[in-house]
């Protein structure tokens, strides 16, 4: 919602979605709200929106299930702050919590990807009355340091360095355009139909601040900002019995399965998967219908096993 | 790197602050924080001016520090262009010349850090600044 009160809308026709929001810890967060049942919350990371998801909504609702897209605060339709102290990691969680919160959301399943991994999982392990099941992709819950990626220099540490992340990401937009373009296995099919959307959506370099400012809260030593709420997350996560579907993507580089997803089984034992798609980190762009599928056939196993 | 020079006693007269730059987190890595620190004696001066720099285009910029209680000073940086009161600025001029500055800080900052690596980063993401570099 603008100043003035008017609803800000994104006309689209991959993106047919009312939008709704809702005041939250201070902010206004979007969200999509689509279809009636047990509900599915679809959480993005950085630099994405629920757009990311557009190829979830409607075969999640048509199997049964109200479908939950919020746009975390400071990327798609939500409110961007200005300045990077008004992001902090457990103020995102409490942003998701004070919204599934208001919707009184109950037996969730939590669908977590980059970003949406620490702020998801850490709703779920802080209301588990709230939330059934886990789906997570392509992210991490454990200190130090999610990859090795993120330790080199180039081009992760350079790219949101002091001062050059805001030139970078701010003023030429690199990670919603050029970033998300090489993180996608079909690059000619995301520049065709989605690159033009994720980088229109951060308009002007102020809107584009949470793009470096989530890199900088990727503990990498012992006196990181984070690391207290990592530690918490593992050890939180390994007591967990949530059902939980891991779903990667093949040629991910970054959070790559043979770690990453080995890592989650090892803290979730009873999890299910990994099960590997055609995709690199955003995973969603490639193979968006085939993981709605994935998921609906999961939520179907969970509810046979309880019927 | 010779791009950028240190304008020692600047004072400018005819001239607006045209912002071109925000670092709300100089210290995230605390090398940047003590490069600054350094290349404008920081720890003497404080708050009391501004760096000036000038560019390979004639622009002069102001590097205000930012202090917050509780962190280390600076703790953020505004960059402002310094053009004639009246005139606009010329986009692309800014944005070599903000390219410049970091090359120069990155190399100021030393160790780990490279000014190769920076050019690298900038042709990952295409900048046409980084193209010949």
């Amino acid at each position: 919602m603008e100043a003035s009160g008017e609803v800000r809308r994104f006309a689209h026709q991959q993106w047919p979605y009312e939008p709704n929001y809702k005041r939250v810890n201070g902010w206004q967060m979007h969200y999509v709200d689509e279809g009636v049942g047990n509900p599915v919350v679809l959480l993005h990371g950085n630099p994405a929106w629920g757009f990311l998801y557009r190829k979830f909504v409607k075969p999640l609702s048509a199997a049964g299930r109200r479908v939950i897209v919020p746009d975390m605060v400071g990327f798609g339709l939500s409110e961007k702050p200005v300045r990077e102290q008004a992001h902090t990691l457990d103020g995102h969680i409490a942003n998701l919590t004070g919204l599934l919160r208001q919707l009184d959301l109950r037996n969730a399943t939590m669908v977590c990807h980059d970003w949406g991994g620490p702020t998801g999982l850490g709703f779920a392990l802080s209301n588990s009355d709230r939330v059934r099941a886990l789906v997570i992709m392509s992210t991490w819950a454990w200190p130090l340091p999610p990859a090795e990626f993120h330790k080199r220099i180039f081009p992760w540490r350079m790219m949101h360095a002091p001062l050059v992340g805001p030139y970078l990401l701010g003023h030429h937009n690199a990670l919603a355009g050029r970033g998300m373009y090489l993180s996608v296995v079909d690059r000619k099919k995301f520049r065709a139909e989605a690159q033009s959307v994720y980088e229109g959506i951060l308009p002007d370099p102020g809107s584009r601040l949470l793009t470096w400012t989530w890199p900088r809260w990727i503990p990498l030593d012992e006196s990181a900002r984070g690391l207290a709420r990592f530690e918490w997350l593992e050890r939180e996560l390994r007591k967990s019995k949530f059902p939980t579907l891991l779903v990667w993507g093949r040629e991910d580089e970054v959070f790559d399965h043979a770690t990453f997803a080995t890592r989650f089984k090892e803290l979730l034992p009873h999890a299910e998967g990994p099960e590997l798609v055609t995709g690199r980190h955003f995973l969603q762009e490639d193979s968006g219908e085939e993981i709605a599928g994935k998921i609906n056939r999961f939520l179907d196993r969970i509810d046979g096993k309880q019927s | 790197m010779t791009e950028i020079h240190v304008i020692e006693n600047y004072t400018p007269e005819g001239k607006r602050r045209a912002f071109v730059l925000a670092e709300d987190r100089v210290g995230h890595y605390p090398e940047f924080r003590e490069f600054f620190v350094r290349q404008f004696s920081l720890g003497a001066n404080r708050l009391e001016r501004p760096g000036y720099v000038r560019a390979s285009s004639g622009m002069i910029y102001a590097l205000v520090f930012i202090g917050r209680s509780g962190e280390p000073f600076p703790d953020g940086i505004e960059i402002y262009a310094l053009p004639d009161a009246l005139e606009p600025l010329n986009d692309s001029d800014v944005d070599a010349d903000l390219w410049a500055l970091l090359r120069w800080m990155i190399a100021g900052v030393g160790g780990e850090w490279r000014v190769e690596q920076l050019d690298a980063t900038g042709r990952l993401y295409q900048l046409s600044v980084a193209a010949n570099a």
